[in-house]
């Protein structure tokens, strides 16, 4: 124990003093930033883009400016333009389109001259002009149109997580952050190790340190150093995130930002369930990697040989981001069980769908043995292969060494 | 008391240890000798607990030692040595101290002590990685002994060291070995172990070839040299009559002639002085590294 204290402690006091450690916590907090202001930026950016100058009968113009104002960038109007020109487009400022409103024989007539047709968004335009076009065609008011296509819709759970879809919007935004940030945490901390380990076999002081210490307590201590800034800086993320979220929820209406913004709501399973699967799935890269720095002898080796072990973590990514929407599906519920892989898949079932306890249960007991036998071989790996030099084993002569 | 006994290490098909035996008494220096791959760093791997024997035991007085008792007790400066080149000297060998199993503040006192006897006081604030290589080796050397081990094994602890540090070291060495730490040296530099060692085992290809004393060896030594001067031809023609005699090189001054152990060397001498005037007069012992190579060439 005092072997594993004092490799803890030191690597936490490298590990901060580390260039490394300070610009990944930087640009972590900044990326959170980024990340949870990009929607609302791109949203107000796409729709202030979008300039566009209405033409036409004037009454109509008059009716439809507010109701396409909050998604087009109206830049000015030309009463009476029927057939635009390329000098109209620019006649206030430079515009993507001209929309031309004329009455139709059931209507409104719209008529979009565009200098990227395929960038006009029909559903939302006709979405925006609805209620004008119903109430031309109806000889109501636009305020009775609008009353009666507010059909009434009620949405009541039913073998359902959530109360509402409000709810479950909010749980899968918030699922998808957290995704990000445990790949984050996982990925980068995993590669830590790998580097540190390596660092130790390339500038041989690993010889020096297998005769001082355990190669196991040297292995944990590093391990559980890096999990412990790993939370440091997951809880500074998190701090980040809830403040930028607090902010846009104060400031935007946006859907996206709304949903992230409201981590405030997050239900306590899921904070459990992150860090529980933060724990386990660092744990078995942390111990993979680890081994893996232990077979490399040239520090510029990390990257070729440690990339590939990266793929089942990017592919455990895409089926959790897919587990979101469709949490239910067979390769969902499969992958949830197999290491590696469940640590993401799960714990996204687990935030937007109800799982069977005995589902949670049975994912936890395998990858929790999966971790044990992680640690066994990754551990003889690792004490075999800090102390081979020259080329890198092949996988044959690892096996006959792991024997022997 | 270190035993080691019939130790065998096999990696997959490779036998690095075939079979090595040898005793230390507590306190004696001994030189582990042998050609590279001859398996010494193996079998030191092993006397560490860092390997398990396949075959054969290591004890340390007389009993299996655990792998957390070898670190407090032993230590190891290897030769595949480095440092963590960001971390200050002083913290780097009071980080050892502690993974050795020394608490504060005995692993500052011990620490300054070495730093003391090894000359790194201007450096003790200054990153690993900014020292010249022969004081980043006694830095190692700190390390691997800050904690006063009962048995220190050095491979190739001289090697890169100036004449100037390699001195530094040795009078370190002396100074263990007269408080009664237990040395294991490994090392190609065979005028050093001769000075320091108590006892040697050579080893190629994972054997035993020669153990003993240096008088031991020698004893087992089949010839001696004789040097006689002046170099005359009766001088030679009484040499050439003793049975077994092959001479050497020709010097103008001096006669060198190889006899076996047991030729008589006083009535050899008598026959010399009766055949003319004789000023000198040697049988010359085999060096260290005489017997070295002579072993490993007819192993």
């Amino acid at each position: 124990m005092p072997e594993f204290i004092t490799v803890f402690s030191a690597e936490i006091v490298r590990r901060i003093k580390s260039r490394s450690f300070m610009i990944g916590l930087i640009v972590g907090a900044v990326g959170i930033i980024v990340m949870l202001r990009l929607p609302t930026y791109m949203d107000s950016f796409a729709n202030q883009s979008y300039r566009v100058v209405l033409g036409g009968d004037a009454s109509l113009i008059a009716q439809a400016r507010p109701l396409l104002a909050k998604d087009y960038n109206i830049s000015g109007s030309e009463p009476g333009l029927q057939h635009p020109t390329g000098a109209d487009i620019d006649a206030h400022g430079r515009a993507a389109a001209v929309i031309v409103f004329s009455r139709a024989p059931r209507g409104l007539g719209v008529t979009v001259y565009a200098r990227d047709p395929g960038s006009v968004n029909e559903t939302k335009m006709r979405r925006d002009l609805l209620p004008l076009h119903l109430a031309l065609a109806t000889n109501l008011t636009q305020s009775q149109v609008r009353t009666l296509v507010r059909m009434p819709i009620s949405v009541s759970p039913l073998e359902s997580k959530f109360g509402s879809a409000e709810q479950a919007d909010a749980a899968r935004g918030i699922a998808y952050v957290l995704l990000f940030l445990l790949y984050l945490l996982i990925v980068l901390n995993s590669q830590l190790i790998m580097t540190s380990v390596a660092e130790e076999k390339t500038s041989r002081i690993a010889e020096l340190l297998v005769a001082s210490v355990s190669p196991s307590a040297l292995l944990a201590g590093k391990i559980a150093a890096s999990a412990v800034l790993a939370i440091v800086q997951m809880a500074l993320w998190v701090a980040v995130g809830f403040a930028v979220g607090a902010q846009s929820m104060s400031g935007a209406s946006g859907g996206s930002t709304q949903s992230i913004a409201g981590a405030g709501s997050v239900p306590v399973s899921d904070v459990v369930g992150f860090a529980v699967f933060f724990l386990i799935g660092y744990l078995q890269m942390a111990v993979l990697f680890a081994a893996i720095g232990s077979l490399i002898n040239r520090t510029e080796d990390i990257g070729s040989i440690g990339g590939p072990f990266f793929i089942p973590v990017i592919a455990a990514l895409l089926i959790a981001t897919t587990a979101l929407a469709v949490p239910d599906a067979p390769l969902v519920i499969v992958t949830s069980f197999i290491p590696l892989i469940a640590p993401f898949v799960m714990f996204s079932r687990i935030v937007v769908s109800s799982v069977p306890l005995w589902q949670i249960a049975l994912s936890l007991a395998i990858n929790l043995a999966a971790i044990y036998a992680f640690a066994v071989l990754g551990g003889k790996i690792y004490r075999i292969g800090m102390l081979l030099y020259g080329r890198p084993p092949k996988i044959s002569q690892l096996i006959r060494a792991l024997r022997a | 008391m270190l035993d080691v006994s019939h130790v065998r290490k096999d990696f997959g098909s490779v036998r690095a240890v075939r079979d090595v035996s040898f005793h230390i008494e507590t306190g004696s220096t001994f030189g582990l000798l042998g050609p590279n791959g001859a398996g010494k760093t193996t079998t030191m791997r092993m006397i560490l607990g860092i390997y398990a024997p396949d075959a054969g035991t290591v004890t340390w007085n007389g009993t299996a030692v655990s792998p957390a008792t070898r670190r407090r007790t032993f230590g190891y400066l290897p030769e595949e040595r480095g440092l963590y080149g960001k971390m200050k000297v002083r913290e780097q060998i009071e980080y050892f101290g502690r993974l050795h199993g020394l608490v504060d503040p005995q692993v500052r006192d011990r620490s300054d002590r070495w730093i003391e006897r090894l000359g790194l006081g201007d450096y003790i604030n200054r990153p690993c990685a900014e020292l010249s290589k022969g004081n980043q080796q006694k830095v190692q050397v700190a390390c691997a002994a800050v904690h006063d081990p009962q048995l220190l094994i050095l491979d190739e602890p001289f090697s890169g060291l100036d004449p100037v540090n390699a001195g530094i070291l040795l009078a370190s060495l002396a100074e263990l070995k007269n408080a009664g730490t237990t040395l294991v040296l490994s090392s190609h530099q065979m005028w050093q172990l001769e000075e320091l060692c108590d006892a040697f085992c050579i080893i190629t290809a994972g054997q035993n070839r020669a153990s003993g004393t240096l008088e031991q060896l020698r004893a087992a030594w089949p010839t001696r040299v004789l040097h006689v001067e002046p170099a005359t031809a009766a001088a030679r023609a009484v040499l050439a009559g003793v049975s077994g005699a092959t001479f050497l090189e020709d010097e103008q001054a001096a006669l060198h002639c190889e006899v076996p152990a047991d030729a008589p060397l006083p009535q050899i001498l008598k026959s010399l002085v009766a055949a003319g005037d004789v000023t000198h007069f040697e049988a010359i012992e085999p060096s260290l590294q005489d017997i070295y190579i002579e072993t490993i060439s007819r192993a």
